[in-house]
């Protein structure tokens, strides 16, 4: 494996990233506004800014085929961007909520997006030519608490959702007009709107950080506050899930996760570094951490020298001064995204975090 | 009319859509097992104690982890919290490590593992000294609301309580080195209290 490509873009949290279809340009959530940066050689530089946000911006997303860029803030609203000669041109989405928005995605389409809130909706939101704006409908049973995740099913019409009501839970989203009619599923055949496909709950509850359907769209993953991970197999519509694999780490929460293929999953979070999960149908396991510590563990070990000791002793009248982590990330992980990927298998994938970096790991 | 002070009614209670309303029950998995009354628990501290007399002190841990009354009412979950107590004071400080390693690992190692934990947290937030499985106090507060609550009075002083305190941070540290911070965090959230 690689080393790890590292971008401190600035010293502030990154809500969440994405990259364009070529790569070459990274949207970053950072305070009241999203920031573009270019690549140019192999660093990073800011190229524009999208403001308009009047609260911190939760989340982002760049459509790879349309170059849209969608943004939801804490400030309720969501805008769609669209670059014309100009600069780019925000037009607002008519939510409906009355708490902050919280997370937003694209459909695999583009036809769509779903934005979720803390007034215990989803908006799918999709445009309407006659008025030329971004309307929404809203899902909204049984969801009892904040929207804190979302993923979109490759048909472009389940979405699956995790709530601080740690329930994870896929719905039809199915729009009139918009979608095509899906492929019958393990999750449902009639699809209307706002039909729920799966409700699920794990033993040790916990809010949900993190969703995502697999390549094929039929197993979910979950990650939540209880530092577990569950993979839930549907068997028919309207039927007890198949399989349903909870596997509890001893680790610190996790934030986000990625399918890598059928049988592997990337999750990272609180812990810093992210790390592989392996397993099918029949079971789960933690593989390990895809952090390659020998770089940064030889540098603690050199701090730890006896001369460095004293030297530090006598600087700064302490005798450990090693606030640097072991890890590429310096602080939790937000956001993890596949970077480049065929057929369902990841090539390589990057992570966002509180540390201000994006990082582009090679599998 | 003017006997109503409208400044001081809780909104909240009024509003269904309110946070304070929201269903605690939603949270407990649906494969909670059946509802254990005291005198359930009083059977299994027998057993346990017997265990325990036998010097099988790896066996009555096991054995009263795996019969946790998550679904118990109070009563039966105070008689419990005494048992596990006497056990987690029965071993020695040796012997901590071997037991915790061979009791949480295997089938069914990582559960054993986070109840454990949830009884070391019930232990340490609880404001007496729970002594002898035999006479469970009143004063043991009941986990009402599966969190921590800080304002509970804890124990500092050289008495009993004290002790007791020293044996479940012994304890804490061993199965925080054997089962990782993970543990921890799913004391927090998970709902099936004990």
């Amino acid at each position: 494996m690689a080393t790890p490509q590292a971008h401190h873009l600035f010293h502030a949290p990154i809500a969440d990233h994405s990259f364009s279809a070529d790569r070459r340009t990274v949207a970053v959530a950072r305070d009241n506004n999203v920031e573009l940066y270019q690549s140019s050689g192999s660093k990073f530089t800011l190229s524009d800014e999208l403001k308009g946000h009047e609260k911190t911006v939760t989340s982002v997303d760049i459509a790879p085929g349309s170059g849209r860029i969608v943004t939801c803030s804490q400030d309720r609203n969501a805008y769609v961007w669209e670059k014309t000669p100009t600069g780019w041109k925000p037009t607002l989405v008519l939510l409906r909520i009355n708490r902050a928005a919280t997370f937003v995605r694209w459909s695999p389409s583009e036809q769509k997006f779903a934005v979720g809130s803390g007034a215990r909706v989803i908006a799918v939101c999709y445009f309407e030519e006659e008025n030329d704006w971004w309307i929404s409908k809203h899902l909204k049973k049984p969801i009892r608490s904040t929207i804190t995740t979302l993923a979109w099913h490759p048909n472009s019409v389940l979405l699956a959702a995790g709530s601080t009501d740690s329930h994870a839970r896929v719905f039809s989203s199915f729009i009139k007009g918009t979608d095509a009619r899906p492929e019958p599923s393990a999750w449902g055949e009639r699809l209307p709107f706002n039909t729920i496909c799966g409700e699920f709950l794990n033993d040790s509850a916990g809010w949900i950080q993190g969703v995502s359907f697999s390549p094929s769209g039929d197993a979910l993953a979950f990650t939540g506050h209880d530092s577990s991970v569950t993979v839930v197999y549907p068997s028919a519509p309207e039927q007890p899930p198949r399989a349903m694999l909870n596997i509890s780490t001893r680790l610190l929460p996790l934030n986000s996760l990625i399918w890598n293929g059928e049988n592997e999953i990337i999750a990272a979070g609180h812990d810093c570094e992210p790390y592989r999960f392996q397993g099918d149908e029949n079971g789960w396991r933690l593989t390990g951490s895809l952090e390659s510590k020998a770089g940064a563990g030889a540098g603690a070990a050199r701090e730890e020298s006896a001369l460095n000791m004293f030297r530090q002793m006598d600087l700064k009248g302490q005798t450990t001064v090693n606030t640097k982590l072991k890890t590429t990330h310096q602080n939790t992980i937000n956001t993890i995204r596949p970077y480049e990927e065929a057929n369902g298998q990841v090539k390589s994938f990057s992570t966002s975090g509180v540390d201000g970096r994006v990082v582009i790991w090679t599998l | 009319m003017s006997q109503l002070n409208y400044r001081t009614i809780n909104i909240d209670q009024l509003d269904p859509e309110s946070s304070v309303n929201f269903p605690m029950e939603t949270l407990l998995p649906a494969n909670l097992p059946a509802p254990e009354t005291s005198s359930d628990a009083a059977n299994v501290a027998s057993q346990v104690r017997q265990l325990l007399r036998g010097g099988d002190t790896e066996g009555a841990l096991r054995a009263a982890l795996d019969t946790a009354p998550l679904g118990g009412d109070d009563r039966a979950k105070e008689v419990h919290m005494a048992t596990v107590t006497e056990v987690l004071q029965g071993i020695r400080q040796a012997d901590m490590t071997r037991v915790l390693e061979s009791v949480c690992g295997g089938d069914g190692g990582a559960e054993r593992a986070d109840c454990l934990m949830k009884y070391i947290y019930k232990g340490m937030s609880s404001s007496g000294p729970s002594g002898g499985g035999q006479s469970p106090r009143n004063t043991i507060s009941p986990q009402s609301t599966g969190g921590f609550s800080q304002i509970q009075a804890r124990n500092v002083g050289e008495g009993g309580g004290g002790q007791q305190m020293s044996v479940l941070l012994n304890w804490h540290e061993k199965l925080v080195e054997v089962a990782g911070t993970g543990c921890i965090v799913r004391v927090m959230t998970d709902r099936r209290t004990v």
